[in-house]
């Protein structure tokens, strides 16, 4: 099998990947969120209650895995230019 | 990009926003209007809110109590904003406030679209003369009167129309025929081996179950089709390779390169098997809908679900792996070190559940959405070539779709490759971080 690539090759698509699933989650995790809160509501009759929490929990989520994906792409940038110092 | 590019957004999305609550209200009732209004104010608030939060975090003068008490105001409006999120959802229409909602990041979409056409080498290319520019208007041009023309047959196409459509269109020479059922709405997918049966062999209990089980049946075929091609390259392996070994070994040292770029040289090799046979299942799948008398399997929610719960359970299953039951637990819960951020675990918990299941649901409705509206397009415009010679009664239509089928070759690619890709970033964030130091990265893989 190839030797490992170079990682500076791929990095570009990693942050890229990293950063395309920002606008989806963003708009999923709400969606979900509020459908599990109806689902939950159903279930256990609770009227509105657990839709506006899952909506609430749902943006929460968005909002958290936004952070978590844009402090690894900060990482993986902040390594790579310390690779790029000690290379040279 | 960045701030500068969210403020563009945020100033186009306004005229928007304006233009089509106007519109909506005329057509739809002022209800429905001031609904989009109001999900495009609530939509804009919540991202400003967003983005002054990361400003106030990543910023400067982060840890300081000046930014500290600004984190705590930028909170206290995020849940006022919930608030009136639910008072308006139970005043307005939900659709209305959702459609807003939405406008923002189709506004973002756009303009990240546009940014990377302009800079691209081919609008250079087609913008330097002014031939090719005219010949991209009158492409657009032609597109919108399609799109227009076949907005009227959503709502239900005449029935004297439907007989014409479904007789002129098989002598294209290439299947293109829309199979139109009477009483649907519009025209639906192309004719394909199992619908031509079930069409011919009406009330059969088996022409039933073919019906039902097409998409699957599809699905398995493909994946026959991919093995018995790695059977016949494998078959004989040779140092010198042959035509086929050669084509097979070059993709699978492409997607080696690719996952071992994105994952690492430590956890990469390990699911080179699974998500190269993701990429490539997706996108034989999704070119197999250009072939005449066959169909997309990622057309149906079906599949695409089938394949975003594989991902799902796959990425859960290494979590699991990696980090241990009870690390996993703690991972899901949010690592709680301290007595504040154990407290905070009822909360976190599930807010971690939802972010999980939020990415499966992305994951199938995005290549869904995408292959199913790729069908349609070409759909649309095969039964725009036959209505184009209908008046002298044509058997042959002009085949305007074969454009689009170029089109589609790219788009099946680029969606097979986003699933890839997005599936890989979701094990990349489940997995520990790699340290990337030399003695590691020669460790041998498990």
């Amino acid at each position: 099998m190839a030797k490992p690539p170079e990682e500076d090759a791929y990095s570009a698509l990693r942050s890229a990947g990293l950063l395309l699933s920002i606008p989806t989650l963003l708009i999923v995790s709400p969606l979900a969120g509020f459908f599990l809160g109806v689902w939950l509501d159903r279930w256990l009759h609770s009227g509105p209650w657990l839709s506006i929490a899952g909506l609430a929990l749902g943006f929460v989520a968005a909002g958290r895995e936004t952070w978590l994906i844009y402090r690894r792409t900060l990482e993986d940038e902040k390594r790579l230019e310390q690779q790029k110092k000690k290379e040279k | 990009m960045g701030l500068e590019f969210l403020s563009r957004v945020r100033s186009s999305t306004l005229w928007l926003a304006v233009i089509a609550a106007l519109m909506v209200a005329n057509y739809a009732g002022w209800r429905m209007g001031l609904g989009l209004a109001a999900g495009v104010a609530w939509s804009l608030a919540n991202l400003g809110l967003l983005e002054r939060l990361i400003v106030v975090i990543t910023g400067a003068e982060r840890r300081t109590t000046l930014s500290a008490r600004r984190a705590g105001w930028v909170l206290a409006g995020m849940l006022a904003l919930f608030g009136a999120g639910a008072v308006l959802l139970g005043s307005l229409p939900p659709a209305a406030l959702v459609a807003g909602f939405l406008v923002p990041y189709a506004v973002m979409m756009f303009k990240a679209v546009a940014a990377l056409l302009l800079d691209s080498p081919l609008w250079a290319r087609v913008t330097r003369s002014p031939w090719r520019s005219l010949a991209l208007v009158a492409v657009v041009a032609v597109l919108a009167w399609a799109v227009a023309a076949s907005l009227p047959s959503l709502g239900g196409a005449s029935p004297a129309q439907e007989p014409q459509t479904q007789a002129a269109a098989p002598a294209a020479g290439d299947a293109a025929e829309p199979v139109a059922k009477p009483g649907s709405t519009g025209p639906e997918k192309f004719a394909n081996v199992v619908s031509v049966l079930v069409k011919a062999n009406p009330g059969k209990e088996w022409s039933h179950w073919l019906h039902r089980f097409e998409p699957v049946l599809f699905s398995l075929f493909v994946a026959l089709l991919l093995s018995l091609i790695a059977f016949l390259a494998t078959r004989k392996k040779q140092l010198i390779p042959g035509p086929l070994q050669n084509v097979v070994e070059y993709v699978v040292e492409l997607l080696y390169d690719f996952v071992v770029g994105i994952l690492g040289p430590h956890y990469g090799p390990r699911f080179v098997p699974y998500l190269g046979t993701l990429f490539i299942y997706i996108l034989a799948m999704n070119l197999f809908g250009l072939i005449p008398f066959m169909d997309s399997p990622t057309s149906s929610l079906n599949v695409t679900v089938g394949l975003a719960l594989c991902t799902f359970l796959y990425v859960q299953y290494t979590g699991i792996r990696e980090l241990g039951a009870l690390g996993y637990v703690d991972h899901m819960a949010g690592s709680p070190r301290s007595a504040i951020s154990w407290c905070m675990v009822p909360i976190m918990l599930p807010v971690h559940l939802i972010g999980e299941l939020a990415k499966p649901v992305s994951l199938s409705c995005r290549l869904f959405g995408n292959v199913f509206g790729e069908d349609m397009l070409l759909v649309a415009f095969a039964s725009l070539g036959v209505a184009t010679l209908s008046f002298m009664h044509s058997p042959v239509g002009i085949p305007w779709q074969f454009p689009f089928l170029v089109l589609a070759l790219l788009t099946s690619t680029i969606q097979a490759l986003v699933f890839t890709v997005l599936s890989t970033i979701y094990l990349l964030l489940m997995l520990p971080h790699e340290h990337h130091e030399p003695e590691e990265a020669s460790q041998p893989v498990h």
